[in-house]
């Protein structure tokens, strides 16, 4: 923030920062505070910003109503798989559309780039046939193969290659002298030098997987392959209505993961932009 | 240390040719300048050196072996980029020891060589910083003490020294001759610095438009050189140039008369040829110059002047204290002027 402003000008700088920021804040407050509250304190009116009461049992009711444990550890392994697979694939792609010449390099590139118009909802149908003829229904391959050869890898690859278009020639032609390969080029070189980029990649190929939403509930259908999304819905009473202190308390849990990955991440972000310019 | 030769070396773009046929011979241990403008082919010739670009047509030859078809890992050559291309993410140490590194040198021989290259480049104490935490010089050092690290049969440098202030451009300058004497490894240097070329170079080879304009020692280009090109190129400031034509003895312009340097014919149209430092105040010199900007530099006076409505710079030991709009009468150092033919730029000898 501009350090020459006025007092009274920075206070009402931070003070319409606040109001702005509520619209962000206020819908991870609800989901956390209703998450301890009882039901009924949930429609009370006026609302209870803060809860009158606490009740930590619907953490534990979460787990007893589903395999909410091993959901948990469904939505981890895929998405970490997920997210490792289009780290690799994904910067070997970006690097070899960035610096290989090879015939057609732009027009496949322009080809892979249309993959990302195709909406999800157009492709479900006909990869449920292929998945189906391939036995993989009711696995967890779908969730892990679509992003990977998909849509997310295609922006990724997008991504890495604008990142490798960027990165000095000089440092690979240094290093083709000194005797590396273009794999080892790529490796020890290239890719140390992509952190900002793969983090950026981590980030949003993590979050991706782990709010797929529609693709587990086509493919998915016993409880224990369940992931998170998926399993969000499932807490309900023996009526059908949704028990939202317990979904709400689930819904907190499946949050802390993706806070993680991006506090991660985004260290990795900031490292990696401080010490890939090649300045003279 | 070896030779290196480039015969006929082409160099083409699909149907845009940019060196057209180069021959260079560089001995054992020689210190050669590639010089000339921008875009002139020096940069192009480096890289096919290197291996970096390929060769469309001739011969390139280090140490009496073709390497036209080799990888740069196979020619033992090290090259010092003009931006250094230092690995940001490794320490100097790793830098330095990267090439031995990948091929296979066991922890102490590397540390022993990283640590000689250190010692000879005052690097010891900056061998665990990051390229990023070093000043330009440093950089630059390091980018050097991973060529030599390696002990290669030839150094490449490509314009190294214009990322640096003018300041350590001089001390770098020194420090790289030290380097050579000490080393004596054949080293082939790209600049479009003529001072860095004279300066530096047991050869110059000068270049434009992809063809060698001349090759020689730095002082045989200054005294001799073969075109009005050369001429302008080397040397700071630049060569004057008059133009006129010849009558008898004298080259004539305008209403002023210079004793030319070579008999040839009467008519001709010729470009008359001669260094600011080669003008003297003379009063038997005859030939009157108008004085347009005196500049004084203590050690030497630097004089902008007219002859026959021809701008001329002169560059004066003594103190001149003529003001603009003065008669100052010049003679020259006839033994080093030079005529070049108007057309063509070629210096004309005697017939």
């Amino acid at each position: 923030m501009n350090s020459n402003l006025s007092p009274r000008a920075k206070v009402a700088v931070y003070g319409l920062m606040l109001i702005l920021l509520i619209p962000f804040v206020f819908p991870t407050w609800w989901m956390v505070t209703s998450s301890v509250k009882p039901i009924s304190d949930i429609f009370a009116f006026p609302p209870e910003i803060i809860p009158s009461r606490f009740d930590f049992s619907t953490y534990r009711q979460a787990f007893e109503l589903q395999p909410f444990a091993r959901q948990y550890w469904n939505s981890a392994y895929i998405a970490a798989i997920v997210t490792c697979g289009t780290l690799l694939f994904s910067a070997m792609a970006g690097y070899a559309f960035a610096r290989i010449d090879f015939p057609f390099a732009n027009a496949l590139f322009m080809v892979l780039l249309v993959g990302l118009l195709i909406p999800s909802e157009v492709t479900i149908v006909p990869l449920f046939q292929i998945f189906l003829g391939w036995d993989m229904i009711n696995t967890h391959w779908p969730l892990i193969l679509v992003p990977v050869f998909g849509a997310p890898s295609v922006f990724a690859t997008f991504v890495m290659r604008q990142f490798f278009i960027a990165l000095p020639k000089e440092l690979e032609e240094a290093a083709r002298v000194d005797g590396l390969g273009r794999f080892k080029i790529f490796w020890t070189i290239a890719l140390p030098l992509a952190k900002p980029a793969l983090g950026a990649v981590a980030i949003f190929t993590f979050l991706h997987s782990w709010n797929l939403y529609l693709e587990p509930i086509v493919f998915l259908s016993s409880p224990e392959k369940f992931t998170l999304p998926q399993a969000l819905t499932q807490f309900t009473d023996a009526y059908g209505g949704a028990m939202w202190n317990i979904q709400l308390a689930a819904a907190t849990m499946t949050a802390i993961p993706v806070l993680i990955v991006f506090v991660i991440a985004q260290r990795q972000f900031v490292e990696g932009l401080a010490h890939t310019g090649l300045k003279g | 240390m070896a030779p290196v030769t480039f015969s006929n070396v082409q160099k083409s773009y699909g149907a845009h040719s940019v060196i057209h046929g180069v021959d260079i011979d560089i001995a054992d241990g020689e210190f050669v300048v590639l010089v000339g403008p921008s875009g002139c082919g020096k940069s192009t010739l480096l890289r096919m050196l290197a291996g970096l670009e390929t060769i469309s047509g001739g011969d390139i030859v280090i140490d009496d072996t073709v390497v036209n078809d080799l990888e740069p890992k196979q020619r033992d050559i090290a090259m010092v980029f003009q931006n250094y291309a230092l690995y940001p993410h490794m320490t100097v140490a790793d830098n330095m020891g990267f090439s031995l590194h990948h091929r296979g040198a066991s922890k102490t021989e590397i540390k022993e060589r990283v640590d000689w290259a250190a010692g000879i480049l005052g690097l010891d104490a900056y061998l665990e910083r990051r390229p990023g935490q070093l000043s330009g010089g440093q950089r630059q050092r390091v980018a050097m003490g991973r060529a030599i690290v390696r002990d290669p049969k030839v150094f490449l440098f490509d314009e190294p020294l214009s990322n640096l202030d003018a300041k350590l451009r001089v001390v770098m300058r020194g420090e790289i001759k030290a380097l050579h004497q000490k080393l004596k490894t054949t080293t082939i240097y790209v600049t479009h610095d003529q001072v860095e070329a004279m300066t530096m170079a047991d050869k110059i080879v000068v270049l434009n438009g992809g063809r060698i304009e001349q090759i020689g020692s730095p002082l045989d280009l200054y005294d001799n050189p073969v075109n009005q090109f050369v001429a302008a190129f080397i040397g700071s400031p630049s060569m004057n140039f008059i133009e006129g034509h010849v009558e008898g003895a004298n080259f004539v312009t305008g209403d002023a008369r210079l004793p030319a340097p070579t008999a040839l014919p009467i008519g001709k149209p010729v470009v008359y040829g001669v260094r600011p430092e080669h003008f003297r105040l003379d009063p038997e010199g005859g030939i009157n110059a108008e004085v347009v900007v005196v500049e004084p530099m203590g050690s030497e006076t630097q004089v902008t002047m007219q002859i026959a409505g021809q701008n001329v710079f002169g560059i004066f030991r003594e103190r001149v204290s003529a003001r603009p709009g003065e008669v100052l009468t010049l003679g020259v150092d006839q033994t080093h002027t030079h005529l070049f033919d108007a057309g063509s730029g070629l210096r004309l000898t005697a017939a």
